[in-house]
């Protein structure tokens, strides 16, 4: 393995988790001021949403793509290069965000919707508008550089339809076998091409109206059609990435044979592209305006996401386990107890994209309560899984202190703080409201219950963070270049 | 049992059995004897019962709640009042077709919301007295959603904002009309 793809993986690692951090403690900020336990007021409020959303959907989309781009170096020839020019550009946009929001005092909400940014410009700098744009403008770059490279890297060694198993769909056992994680990958960096794409006409539409003072104007439905088209995306792709982490080392580590990619492994991760990009119609179901197919299609696009990606992966995994002596490390735990809270967060998520439920779940704390359970106990989990397997590997060692302890406190803290969510979405209190109103009774309560669990949380995750830092940090002290440095 | 208390009872009992699954998966593995144990048999078979059951509830599901979509409802009736509603900055201005402020709505009939925004886009949100959301549109700057509903139950309901706009969100509450009566 090549020493400078390991020590940007370990630079990325550690910075990802440095963010994490500090993007929760941003999160339990919000929950203890809408738990009335501290009192901050409404424009530092609305600004650390905004940095705590940007800050969790940066770091988590980098993170897979950390993760597949050190994996698939096994089976085709990528080098670091990609890896640091996105990191570059990653650090100088993540910091002209941060000043955007601290400095600038812009509150838009990382899903920035139209035509807010540019609505508001009494209640932060005149200039954190724009510099906003040109923060996920340099973001941007650095992630479509490194997703384009990455797919054009695979079909150096693939050709156009065995990256995509097209081969596994007509012949049993083809003579090129398309690994699962080299599918998985190629599939969600299409997707993440397809959305900074996208991206990319939001910031045009969005500097044309920046600098025409005022002669060119957006149209609403356009833009929010386009945003949740980026954000929905670029959310689910984040976690695809994880689930490619997860067919290629579960196996492995858990002493199986390799998952091999099988007719209906192909099939039901070719339409999980055509179904991701389709499902963020229901961020719109409230939009009486928009098309009534487009309404529909979203309902049965969120619907069906779930068999290709979700059923096979869940059955493919009961089969690699079930019945099978397995001998569990915290990485493999990592893994099922990251698939079992997807799934569990893919229920909530089912249940808000039923447009009948939608009418009185739709922007309630339900939206946060399902994707937290499949970001912090899902997404979040696979993704470390890999971290802790990685820094054993640049160090060599397989030490694993006070494994029950950590998870312990992961599932506690992690169930616990999400569970709050659901009660208040149960009880219609609205999503990212800095004070809860008198007449929701319990609401404050759950905030701050939320808080605590937040922090229990943090504690296994801190726990989790201090092996990881003192694994990875001895790959800067070696020149060695073979699978570990110690 | 209301909308709301359905859908997390769902969600915890889904939840629970899922947590329970997992854990006989992992109960499962600490049992067997070997690495090359009996696992499941006729995985493949398995795999596609499952696809087909799997499939066959999510459509069954489909066919009973997309009627129930908000766009369907009350297509073919005429609305007895139409209430014109703008969003702003922080509050709702709601004025009948006269453009005379609206306060009251007649209870057990169907009334039209047409919902609008002069700013950013604003969630409308209808609570009703025990204080449950019961519908809601967005008001989104340049086009009007209709909203129809139906209010069965007398008394106060609020309008509270359900999408971020701005630093005022939380209070929308303001000094403007932000309520109405059901009579």
């Amino acid at each position: 393995m090549n020493i400078s793809l390991k020590r940007i993986t370990s630079t990325w690692i550690i910075t990802i988790l440095l963010l994490f951090f500090t993007a929760i403690i941003l999160g339990i900020t919000m929950r203890f001021n809408q738990g009335k336990v501290i009192s901050i007021d409404d424009g530092k409020f609305y600004g650390i949403m905004t940095t705590h959303g940007m800050t969790m959907i940066a770091i988590w989309a980098v993170a897979g793509m950390v993760g597949v781009h050190y994996l698939l170096s096994r089976y085709i020839n990528v080098g670091a290069g990609l890896s640091k020019f996105a990191f570059i550009m990653t650090v100088i946009g993540v910091a002209m965000f941060y000043v955007t929001t601290f400095i600038g005092h812009f509150h838009a909400g990382w899903t920035f919707l139209y035509p807010l940014p540019f609505k508001n410009s009494f209640a932060w700098e005149s200039w954190a508008t724009p510099m906003f744009f040109w923060s996920l403008t340099v973001l941007g770059v650095g992630w479509l550089v490194w997703s384009v490279g990455l797919l054009v890297a695979i079909f150096k060694k693939y050709s156009f339809s065995q990256t995509f198993a097209w081969q596994h769909l007509t012949k049993k056992d083809p003579e090129v076998q398309t690994p699962p994680l080299v599918l998985i990958s190629a599939i969600s960096l299409v997707g993440i091409v397809l959305c900074l794409l996208t991206a990319v006409v939001i910031l045009v539409l969005s500097f044309a109206e920046i600098y025409s003072d005022g002669k060119f104007v957006n149209d609403p439905l356009l833009m929010k059609n386009l945003i949740y088209f980026f954000g929905h995306t670029i959310a689910n792709e984040s976690l695809y990435l994880g689930l490619g982490i997860v067919y290629e080392l579960m196996p492995e580590i858990s002493g199986r044979p390799k998952f091999k990619t099988t007719w209906y492994v192909a099939l039901g991760w070719n339409f999980t592209l055509l179904f991701v990009l389709t499902a963020y119609f229901h961020h719109l179901y409230m939009d009486f305006v928009q098309p009534l197919g487009l309404q529909m299609f979203g309902q049965f696009a969120s619907y069906f996401a779930s068999i290709p990606s979700a059923v096979v992966t869940i059955i493919s995994i009961i089969v690699l386990l079930y019945g099978h002596r397995i001998k569990w490390t915290i990485t493999n735990l990592l893994f099922f107890i990251g698939i079992t809270g997807w799934i569990i967060g893919g229920v909530g998520a089912l249940i808000d994209s039923t447009i009948s439920n939608n009418i009185f779940l739709h922007n309630t704390l339900w939206v946060p309560a399902h994707f937290h359970t499949y970001n912090a106990l899902g997404n979040v989990l696979l993704i470390l899984g890999f971290f802790t397997w990685v820094a054993n590997e640049f160090s060599g060692s397989q030490t694993d202190p006070m494994r029950k302890l950590k998870l312990a406190l992961l599932i506690i803290g992690g169930f616990g703080f999400v569970l709050m969510f659901y009660c208040g979405g149960a009880e219609s209190v609205p999503r990212r409201y800095s004070v809860y109103p008198a007449e929701f009774t319990r609401a404050a309560l759950f905030a701050s219950a939320a808080a605590w669990f937040a922090i229990i949380y943090l504690l296994g995750m801190s726990l989790i963070f201090v092996d990881i830092f003192k694994k990875c940090i001895r790959v800067y002290s070696s020149s060695h270049s073979d699978s570990s440095v110690a | 049992m209301k909308g709301q208390e359905f859908v997390l009872v769902l969600f915890l009992v889904c939840a629970i059995a899922i947590s329970l699954i997992s854990f006989l998966i992992y109960k499962s593995t600490i049992k067997a004897s070997s690495e090359d144990g009996a696992g499941i048999k006729n995985p493949l078979k398995k795999r596609l019962y499952f696809l087909l059951l799997w499939g066959g509830v999510l459509i069954i599901i489909m066919s009973v709640t997309i009627p129930k979509s908000p766009y369907f409802m009350y297509t073919e009736q005429t609305p007895t009042m139409v209430i014109n509603v703008q969003a702003m900055q922080y509050a709702f201005i709601m004025t009948d077709e006269t453009e005379n402020p609206t306060f009251e709505i007649p209870a057990g009939k169907m009334v039209e919301f047409r919902v609008t925004s002069n700013d950013v886009t604003h969630g409308f949100a209808v609570y009703n007295p025990n204080n449950v959301l019961v519908t809601q549109t967005q008001a989104m700057p340049g086009y009007v959603n209709k909203l129809r509903w139906v209010f069965d139950e007398p008394g106060k309901y609020n309008i509270l904002c359900t999408e971020f706009c701005g630093i005022g969100h939380a209070t929308q509450t303001g000094s403007m009309r932000s309520d109405f009566i059901v009579k």
